[in-house]
């Protein structure tokens, strides 16, 4: 347990880390440092493409799964990664 | 007694005088007599209901019990016009299950009987029924006798109860199919003769001509009496005649009439599912595997075609009662729904669980890694020898980019790439470095100090390239750390030597901070400090069980160790077999070359050092050289059968703590003495180095390590930091590197005599 909160603080602290969250199946942050309604706003969007991008994954081969997901846009790097019962979510500024 | 209808007078009777009735099986298409309806109107009501009830009715019927009377059924004239069975029935076996399903299809049964009874005037059900059985007849539907027949018919006669005739014929065949299993037990071991004649010819339809041939014998008889002539007459006589007189005639219309009708309004439901490949393919899987049909684990495209079917078609098989394979599948796949819901309603307990998992914590190392490689790509890049591909979405500054053009030089360089550093290690001096056999990105390093004062308590870290901020796993050892190896054969053992004499092993797969095995209750450990650790393959073990490894340590006690691996480490005395020769620097600055078959003497003695030898290092490439190092500032290269030494390397009045031969060039080392690390390349030149990096202020260089794969190498310093370089532009020259370092020698030993 102490590890994990280690692993999230170092996470944050890198360089160019906008956020960290941490959402579980319902869609509760359970951590977060970013303000509540961004929390939200991301946690909702992603749900949404992480289940949209797993349905692929599946539909192309059902023993597949989904196990981590990158978007790249011009501005920031959003880094997903999707579990049945949370979901881990880290943006980043990777050019600063 | 039956009732006719008039305009099924003529039809019926022509039917039945031109034919000589049989008794048996003459599958003639006869019209059945009207039986049924008094009201005549309401048959094809009767029709469409009594198909429909059909299915609901199926098994309520079973429990009735049909007296089978023989009917006869007679027309005005007193004639016996009982209709024969259309079809004669095979004495065969019949599945129950097909007549079912077969009353499932009476809606299209009834759609053809509507089309015969325009065709043939009758209104009659019992007569579309049995019609329907002959063109499904492939069914064998099995009937017993005419009787059975005329029972059914007996059935249909009553006007009040909806009866099935398919209904009357599955009973009928239960019982003879069970008449016959009896049968069948006794004289499963009898011997059985069986017959086979020709039966008589079965007139399954029989359609007289219309027309005979002129040569035939009848032609006379038709032409000359008969209709045909009366026919011509006829029409001879047609054209004046006041019988035959076209007139027009007008009918009454009769006064339409609107008429409303209101019904309830048909409710429409949506319904929706989802056929995901991924979601069959999970129903599936977790149904057990159900059906035989899948082999493997996907679903071919049959079996979804046919799962689909079940998915669209579950409304209505909700109706059948009878439980097929469909309906299982149906209503299991429905309770694996109605689980899904039970599943999630049960997660409400704890948010916070989320943050224990196990899955969890690997997530976030694999997401800071992603980070991290954000970060640091271009170094690691660098270090792969990829192509740093530019960030598209860079503003690129005008002056960035002329600098990075200009600084191309062709001179050989170190480019510093990234530190390993983190504050756990922070100011402990690195005293030992070594890569993983198997994992070339793991790297583990030791931290203890060399001197005899100013000990603290060891650490090992292992760390990995893909996260140069944090180790992967930090072991703390009592003392300081002086020695490290990784072993060959299991290669997640590291073996450690610390600054009280004890080694221990840990494991770096386990996250566990323990050793695995520790010699400090061993009776024969080390009072000195271990200078090195190394793992030796041995080819013959004791037992004779192949390819053990041994490890062998050197401590500044004076004495050399061979331990074996058991419960405990041993210390075990040098084998016979073996013929390993190693060498030992000493303190003197004397090296040995010993062999361990002899416990006792040295084999010889390479003097030339005045201080210390601090390592001794054999070439990778050129098996008979090795060089050593010292405190007294000198570099030597030896070879091996020579007691003197061929070259000494000297840069700087410092005390050279580590050296190591490059592994893919011959010609080059690296050498790291207090204040700055040294590349030579004998193939340039024998008395510079070649590069030259210095140190930060206030940090001595302590430990050297080359990359394997790549060429870049690893310096560690007093401060706890581990610096990767990278080797730019050392022409070293691609293959002939081993002879180029024979010539030199060569040379140098000549121009030595």
């Amino acid at each position: 347990m102490a590890e994990v909160e280690e692993t999230l603080k170092r996470i944050q602290a890198h360089k160019g880390v906008i956020g960290t969250i941490v959402v579980n199946a319902e869609g509760i942050p359970i951590r977060t440092t970013l303000d509540s309604s961004t929390t939200v706003q991301y946690a909702g969007l992603l749900h949404q493409l992480t289940m949209k991008a797993r349905s692929t994954v599946r539909d192309i081969d059902p023993q597949n799964d989904l196990t981590f997901l990158r978007i790249r846009s011009k501005k920031h790097e959003i880094m997903v990664a999707p579990d049945k019962e949370y979901l881990l979510i880290v943006i980043q500024n990777p050019s600063e | 007694m039956p009732v006719r209808t008039a305009k099924q007078m003529k039809p019926t009777l022509k039917v039945t005088k031109s034919r000589t009735p049989n008794q048996s099986t003459s599958g003639v298409l006869r019209v059945n007599q009207s039986a049924t309806n008094t009201r005549s109107v309401n048959s094809s009501v009767h029709r469409k209901s009594f198909t429909l009830a059909g299915d609901s009715k199926v098994l309520d019927k079973g429990s009735v019990q049909t007296h089978k009377q023989t009917v006869q059924v007679f027309d005005e004239t007193g004639k016996d016009v009982t209709p024969q069975p259309l079809y004669q029935p095979e004495a065969g076996a019949l599945q129950p299950k097909q007549s079912k399903i077969f009353t499932n299809h009476d809606t299209s049964g009834s759609t053809l009987s509507d089309f015969l009874s325009t065709a043939y005037q009758t209104t009659n059900a019992s007569f579309a029924a049995p019609f329907t059985r002959s063109v499904f007849g492939s069914s064998s539907v099995s009937r017993s006798s005419q009787s059975t027949m005329e029972s059914m018919n007996d059935e249909i006669e009553d006007p009040s109860s909806k009866k099935d005739i398919s209904l009357s014929l599955s009973d009928v065949q239960v019982r003879r199919e069970e008449i016959k299993e009896q049968i069948k037990e006794h004289m499963l071991d009898c011997m059985v003769d069986c017959y086979l004649t020709e039966t008589e010819t079965i007139w399954l339809l029989d359609m007289p001509a219309l027309s005979v041939s002129m040569d035939s014998e009848e032609a006379e008889v038709v032409k000359s009496e008969g209709r045909n002539m009366a026919y011509q007459e006829l029409c001879k006589n047609r054209l004046g005649n006041d019988k035959y007189m076209e007139r027009p005639m007008q009918t009454f219309n009769g006064a339409p009439k609107a008429k409303e009708v209101q019904s309830d309004s048909i409710s429409m439901v949506e319904k929706a599912t989802m056929a995901t490949h991924w979601d069959i393919y999970d129903s599936y899987v977790s149904d057990g595997g159900a059906g035989n049909a899948a082999d493997g684990a996907s679903p071919t495209k049959l079996d979804i075609s046919t799962l689909h079917r079940v998915h669209s078609s579950r409304p209505l098989d909700r109706t059948m009662s009878g439980a097929s394979a469909i309906s299982t599948a149906s209503t299991s796949s429905s309770r694996i729904d109605t689980e899904a819901f039970v599943v999630q309603g049960e997660n409400e307990s704890d948010p916070e669980d989320v943050l224990h998992s196990e899955k969890f914590l690997q997530d976030l190392l694999v997401m800071e890694r992603a980070v991290l490689e954000n970060i640091y790509q271009p170094k690691l890049a660098a270090y792969r020898q990829l192509p740093i591909l530019p960030d598209p979405n860079r503003e690129q500054k005008a002056g960035d980019e002329r600098d990075g053009q200009d600084d191309v030089s062709l001179n050989p360089a170190l480019e510093r790439l990234w530190a390993f550093n983190c504050e756990l290690t922070m100011g402990r001096n690195v005293s030992n470095m070594a890569w993983n056999k198997k994992n070339p990105d793991l790297l583990a390093v030791g931290y203890g100090q060399f001197d005899f004062k100013d000990q603290k308590s060891g650490l090992v870290c292992c760390w990995s390239l893909k996260n140069p901020t944090w180790p992967e796993r930090i072991f703390h050892c009592e003392s300081g750390v002086t020695a490290l190896d990784f072993s060959t054969c299991s290669p997640s053992q590291l073996a450690v030597g610390m600054h009280d004499g004890s080694i221990a092993i840990y494991n770096v797969q386990s996250t566990e901070k323990t050793p695995v095995i520790d010699s400090s209750d061993c009776a024969h450990k080390h009072t000195g400090p271990v200078w090195q650790v190394r793992w030796v393959e041995n080819e013959h073990g004791p037992g004779g069980e192949d390819k053990r490894e041994t490890l062998i340590s050197v401590s500044a006690d004076g004495r050399i160790s061979k331990w074996f691996l058991r419960k405990g480490l041993d210390v075990k005395e040098r084998k016979i077999e073996d013929s390993n020769i190693y060498l030992v620097g000493t303190e003197d600055g004397l090296i040995h070359k010993c062999s361990c078959s002899y416990n006792e003497q040295f084999l010889g003695t390479y003097t030339a050092h005045i201080g210390p030898v601090y390592k001794i290092t054999w070439s990778p490439l050129c098996p008979d050289v090795f060089l050593s190092c010292s405190a007294d500032w000198t570099i030597q290269l030896w070879r091996q059968d020579l007691f003197t030494p061929i070259l000494g390397f000297t840069s700087t009045h410092k005390a050279v703590h580590d050296i190591e031969w490059s592994p893919r060039w011959a010609t080059v080392f690296g050498a790291v003495n207090e204040g700055r690390l040294e590349i030579w390349d004998l193939g340039s030149s024998i008395l510079d180095p070649i590069i030259v990096s210095m140190a930060r202020p206030g940090v001595k260089l302590t430990s050297l390590l080359f990359a394997t794969q790549t060429d870049c190498v690893l310096v560690g310093d007093s401060g706890g930091q581990v610096s990767v370089y990278k080797l730019k532009n050392l022409n070293a020259g691609e293959g002939k590197e081993v002879n180029t370092l024979h010539d030199i020698i060569r040379s140098t030993l000549a121009s030595q005599l």
